[in-house]
């Protein structure tokens, strides 16, 4: 009930946020947005045509009242159809949003893992070559452009300059192997560039962590290092890595694989994005902003309640 | 020493520990030594920065390292030297026969276990019960270091605990093995005047009931008078002078112990009347001084304690030794 | 390791002349200090019209090898591609300082703010903003950027100020609550100080050592970001940049031609590199608890 109480108000808490962002989104896409009249004219439309579409398209409406029917829309999560293909913009997202899951999670969870492990390696052996040489590697992988990290990859396993292993774009989840036969080249490139900044975050974190004086403590009642890392370093870091984890979820989920969909031509909602940017697609973009916001509040929401069951000092009041 | 024929308990000898830092090496503890007997107390006494607390994190190879290291010297756990032995070795020995408690009870605990959970984690490694007998010896242990309902208590979180609080479950936690040696460093600088005094009676009445030998390591005069019967007082990592409790009041031979105990408060004092502050500050460690480290702040010092350092002698028909050329009378 | 306490000695200095000392003996700090500088002069060439002049020109052949002539070997339509890094460097710069400048100077204004009103709406306003912005998908922002200003050449500019600030004015707004309550702000406020002043004349200079580091750190990812955006077709709109010429070089790496995607990919690599770690040492440098 307490728990339930709690999601109620951080959930109330969140609205500003997404009012914000839909103000955001109605005037630099619709209010200043292009201007749709001409789209749907036909040629040398007399001026009471013009008249009549920009009624119909409300153009002729003050701001506020235009912001609340956007606004109306949005809460109601009427996003309309999409103006380029005429689909309905929920159904897009559905059949989009699995590819794009499809396609992030293996990088995500890979990034992740490698990095706190890195991580915890780089702490454990501060000051030594072996934490050198990650953290080297590390700056190597936050100094790489994704964009050369995914083309350096392709080279290396998708040309006839290279292994020529895997298939240079597309995507087909048709049977497991297909999957990861297209799955490799964008993770690789993903989890590349991620560890670097990844394994710096974390193994700041750890680095914190170790330093403590209940670590001090545990070492003095024999705690061996193994479980050390566990119950007194790794699992006191759990606020920050969660905090992380949880907020690069809506970037993920909505526009995170923005470049690597379109690059490799991938249906994802990245790919869709993309494509509605390119021919202004309102409707689409309008959902894109909308949710994106949304997940951040349930990310928001998410991390608080991970934090009460990491740390029992962090109430839900 | 206390004059005993049996060998002691614990024995630090030559003890030199050194830092690495980037303007070169810091030498934090210079040829310590010292003994502690089965069951009597000894008081290392000095101001922050003097080395007494590396000299207690050396005993369990504690010592941060890096950049920390010791260098060389030997700390003879009955017959075993603790100095040379590896992580293994120590791990079987922290906890078990010598057992730490440290000056911060707020952050010394681990602060996402509950504290019976970290209490029954020591005993089970060390004793080899089972969780369940774990559980109760834990509920026991904290009943003995007062506090109340330790049933209920057991299930707290360690910021649910005040702080006298959280420092009775380090002790408890120390105790629960029955080592034969507690270290305690500064247990209760960080508490409230009158917590500190009641913690202070229960470690002193648990070590007598437990027959513990403790290593206190203070910067306050005052505790080492209510609890030891002897004690070392360190300065710019070397003992400057080692005495029982009687004669370092009474007595102090150390122009450095006669300035420690000049700045403790009384309560006879006339209000008003400034405390007498030893001159000068204490040297850097990394320059220090060739001779005596005291000698820029001694009101005795002349041409010899700036050319070479003191040995810590044994006083001609004392039971004191002293590193000092013109000892007190 | 080397960041720990340079605290022993040297009493009563400045924190900006002991984290200059401090710098001056890092050897990696003080070189990438120095990679920095010769791109910066590379830049700098290509402004005052030195090199690079002819990057647009269309001098020889198609993919020609590299050469004495075409130091890097030409592009697809034959033209230099070593002018045309170098002039990518230039746009780089461009970008970098711009924003980095433009970030920062947002972020430390509205940040600073915020912390000096802390607790009160104006405070709760920017916080809210800032909140607003992050959770808009960065790309997408500069795209709504790029119509509301009609495809403006700047748009991505100014998408990456509105977003880049934040960080800054968080750890601004932080240290500003922190500072407030020293004694001599207090004291300003006291005798009746106007606030603007007691904002810009007390506390923003002791958060300078928090900007500097924060202006490299916007650095680096401005330059990230535009090879990107300009891949996309969101960046550069007229003139050169790494990222427009990686995008070139998409199709001439699967027809086994490299030289456009390595000038490029290796030349940013080496600025990006050297700032990072020019903003590790300098943080070092700047860190008060190893400078105590």
């Amino acid at each position: 009930m307490e728990v339930l109480q709690y999601i109620v108000r951080k959930l109330i808490a969140g609205i500003p946020l997404v009012l914000g962002v839909t103000l955001i989104s109605f005037v630099l896409i619709v209010y200043f947005g292009p201007d749709k009249t001409y789209e749907l004219l036909g040629k040398n439309p007399t001026a009471e045509e013009i008249a009549e579409i920009r009624s119909q398209l409300g153009y002729d409406q003050p701001f506020t009242t235009r912001y609340l029917d956007y606004l109306r829309e949005v809460i109601r999560l009427e996003f309309g159809n999409s103006e380029s293909t005429d689909e309905k913009v929920s159904s897009i997202l559905a059949r989009t949003i699995p590819t794009s899951l499809a396609l992030a999670i293996p990088g995500f969870i890979l990034g992740n893992l490698l990095g706190v492990m890195l991580a915890l390696v780089a702490a454990y052996f501060r000051g030594y070559w072996i934490d050198k040489f990650i953290m080297g590697f590390a700056a190597v992988g936050m100094s790489i452009s994704f964009l050369i990290a995914i083309i350096g990859f392709q080279i290396l396993l998708s040309s006839s300059d290279g292994l020529d292993l895997l298939p240079v774009r597309g995507w087909d989840t048709s049977t497991p192997l297909q999957y990861i036969r297209y799955v490799t080249v964008p993770t690789l490139a993903t989890v590349f560039v991620a560890l670097g900044y990844n394994t710096r975050f974390y193994r700041a974190v750890i680095v914190e962590e170790m330093t403590r004086d209940h670590v001090r403590t545990a070492r003095a009642f024999g705690v061996p290092p193994a479980q050390l890392f566990y119950r007194n370093i790794l699992k006191n870091s759990m606020i920050p890595i969660v905090t992380r984890i949880m907020f690069s979820i809506p970037v993920i989920v909505i526009s995170g694989s923005l470049l690597l969909e379109s690059y490799f031509g991938i249906p994802g909602v990245g790919k869709v994005t993309y494509d509605a940017i390119v021919t202004g697609d309102q409707p689409i973009l309008k959902a894109v902003v909308v949710l994106t916001a949304v997940l951040f509040v349930v990310a928001q929401l998410l991390a608080d309640i991970c934090y009460r069951i990491v740390d029992p000092r962090v109430s839900l009041k | 020493m206390a004059a005993g024929t049996n060998k002691p308990l614990l024995s630090v000898r030559d003890l030199v520990v050194e830092f690495e830092t980037d303007q070169g090496v810091l030498r934090a503890v210079d040829g310590v030594s010292f003994d502690i007997h089965a069951g009597e107390t000894l008081g290392l006494v000095g101001e922050s920065g003097c080395g007494k607390t590396v000299t207690g994190l050396s005993i369990l190879g504690l010592v941060p390292s890096p950049p920390g290291r010791i260098v060389s010297g030997r700390i003879l756990l009955e017959g075993s030297d603790l100095a040379g032995m590896d992580e293994v070795g120590l791990r079987k020995i922290r906890g078990s026969k010598v057992s730490m408690i440290f000056q911060e009870p707020m952050t010394a605990l681990n602060p996402v276990f509950r504290i019976g959970n970290q209490m029954r984690d020591v005993l089970q490694r060390h004793q080899g019960l089972t969780r369940l007998q774990a559980h109760s010896a834990a509920i026991e242990i904290l009943a003995k270091v007062g506090i109340p309902e330790p049933a209920v208590r057991v299930e707290d979180y360690p910021h649910q605990l005040s702080g006298g609080m959280r420092q009775r479950v380090m002790i408890a936690m120390a105790l629960s093995c029955g080592p034969k040696l507690l270290v305690a460093d500064e247990p209760t600088t960080a508490l409230d005047v009158t917590t500190q005094a009641q913690v202070l009676e229960q470690i002193v009445r648990l070590q007598q009931e437990f027959g513990m030998a403790m290593l206190l390591v203070t910067h306050d005069l005052g505790v080492v008078a209510e609890t030891c019967r002897h004690a070392v007082v360190m300065y710019c990592g070397r003992i400057v002078e080692s005495s029982s409790i009687d004669e370092l009041f009474a007595r102090p031979r150390h122009p450095y112990t006669t300035g420690l105990l000049a700045s403790i408060p009384r309560a006879t004092e006339e209000r008003g009347d400034e405390l007498p502050v030893i001159p000068g500050m204490v040297p850097d460690l990394l320059h220090l001084p060739r001779g005596c480290a005291f000698a820029d702040r001694c009101p005795k010092a002349h041409e010899r304690c700036r050319q070479s350092v003191p040995h810590l002698d044994l006083l001609q028909s004392t039971r004191t030794s002293v590193a000092c050329y013109e000892p007190n009378a | 390791m080397s960041a720990r306490a340079d605290t022993v000695g040297a009493h009563g200095d400045s924190l900006w002349s002991k984290a200059f000392r401090k710098f001056r003996h890092d050897r990696v700090g003080m070189w990438s200090l120095a990679v920095v500088l010769a791109y910066a002069i590379v830049a700098l060439g290509v402004v005052l019209g030195v090199w690079a002049t002819d990057w647009a020109e269309v001098s020889g052949p198609k993919w020609s090898p590299a050469s004495v002539e075409y130091w890097f070997g030409t592009n697809i339509i034959g033209q230099d591609i070593f002018a045309r890094s170098l002039y990518s460097t230039r746009t780089a710069f461009e970008v970098g300082l711009l924003v980095a400048l433009g970030a920062t100077a947002l972020g430390a204004l509205l940040g600073a703010i915020a912390g000096f009103f802390s607790g009160t709406w104006i405070d709760e306003l920017i916080i809210w903003v800032m909140g607003v912005l992050d959770s808009v998908p960065f790309i997408l922002l500069v795209a709504a950027i790029a119509y509301t200003l009609q495809g403006s050449p700047w748009a991505m500019h100014i998408a990456m100020i509105s977003t880049f600030w934040i960080g800054t004015a968080r750890l601004i707004r932080g240290e500003v609550i922190k500072l407030k309550s020293l004694e001599y702000v207090e004291a300003a406020q006291a005798i009746g100080v106007n606030r603007l002043m007691i904002i810009f004349r007390h506390i923003l200079p002791n958060t300078f050592h928090i900007l500097l580091v924060q202006a490299t750190l916007s650095f680096v990812a401005a330059i990230k970001s535009e090879v990107i955006l300009s891949f996309l077709g969101l960046g550069v709109k007229d003139g050169m940049s790494w990222g427009l010429m990686i995008s070139e070089s998409t199709f001439e790496v699967l027809a086994g031609f490299f030289n456009n995607f390595l000038a490029a990919s290796v030349l940013m690599f080496g600025l990006v590199m050297a700032f990072n770690m020019f903003s590790d040492a300098l943080q070092d440098a700047l860190d008060p608890r190893t400078v105590k």
